[in-house]
């Protein structure tokens, strides 16, 4: 299988992928975009299994990434990773069609309790 | 009347932060009362909307270091000034991130701006701070007001 994280900053990217490790998913493929136009030409070249994806970014953000797939056609299970986690917010990434939002900072439980659904 | 996150709220926020990708030690923050630096590291992040002011962490250069460090899990030496301007963002955004879910909304969250020194924030008042140490350097969290 093959995760994708998208977040602009470098550390929490690391700190994704090492949480990944910890929760188990050392065997998947980790790839990386540093913002939601970049993820846009790694998706289009490689299709990942899951997307993981920052709210907050430059160029484009998480919510615009979302909207671009879904509007292309891209059905990939995608979930925020995120620290702003209000109901609000919640309602705002479901209702876009994410299908889970993780709360930074989260443990590698909070990471098997939403993916293991998804790449079982 | 609108609930403003208090001191302990920050510091609760601030100690999840850093137990969960910093520091495992519970203790490894402590609370205090102490000088920043001059040549600090600032990093900050803005709201507006239903609540309009900012968060600010600040810390020592050796902090900001360390943390940077704690979060690439890179020896401190060998830390860049990129890496620790990327690590103090992040760890605003995710303070800020936090804070933000206790305010009023909806406001939107800027990207953070992580800057060496005092960073001036017009028009606005600082309405809470919590002042912590960690391995004896400083690092102060504050939330901030537009003046109305």
């Amino acid at each position: 299988m093959r995760i994708l994280i998208v977040d602009d900053s470098r550390a929490m990217r690391m700190i994704v992928a090492r949480t990944l490790r910890m929760a188990g998913y050392d065997e998947h493929e980790l790839v990386e975009a540093v913002d939601g136009l970049h993820a846009l030409e790694v998706v289009a070249q490689a299709p990942p299994d899951v997307v993981l994806c920052d709210w907050n970014m430059p160029q484009m953000s998480g919510l615009e990434l979302l909207t671009a797939l879904r509007s292309a056609g891209w059905r990939i299970p995608f979930g925020f990773v995120t620290s702003e986690a209000s109901p609000q917010m919640r309602t705002a990434a479901l209702e876009a069609g994410a299908m889970f939002l993780v709360a930074k900072p989260f443990t590698p439980e909070d990471f098997q309790d939403v993916l293991d659904p998804v790449l079982a | 009347m609108t609930y403003i996150p208090s001191a302990d709220d920050l510091e609760v926020i601030t100690r999840e932060v850093w137990t969960s990708f910093l520091d495992g030690d519970p203790a490894g923050l402590i609370a205090t009362s102490g000088d920043m630096p001059a040549d600090k590291i600032t990093g900050c992040v803005h709201l507006s909307g239903a609540y309009t002011g900012s968060i600010m962490l600040q810390c020592s250069p050796p902090a900001a270091r360390d943390a940077a460090a704690a979060l690439f899990s890179i020896a401190p030496g060998a830390v860049t000034q990129t890496e620790v301007v990327d690590a103090l963002g992040e760890i605003a955004n995710m303070v800020g991130g936090n804070v933000k879910s206790m305010l009023p909304g909806p406001s939107a969250l800027s990207l953070p701006s992580v800057v060496q020194g005092q960073l001036s924030l017009p028009g606005t008042r600082m309405v809470r701070e919590v002042q912590l140490s960690w391995r004896a350097e400083p690092l102060f969290v504050s939330l901030w007001q537009q003046a109305s």
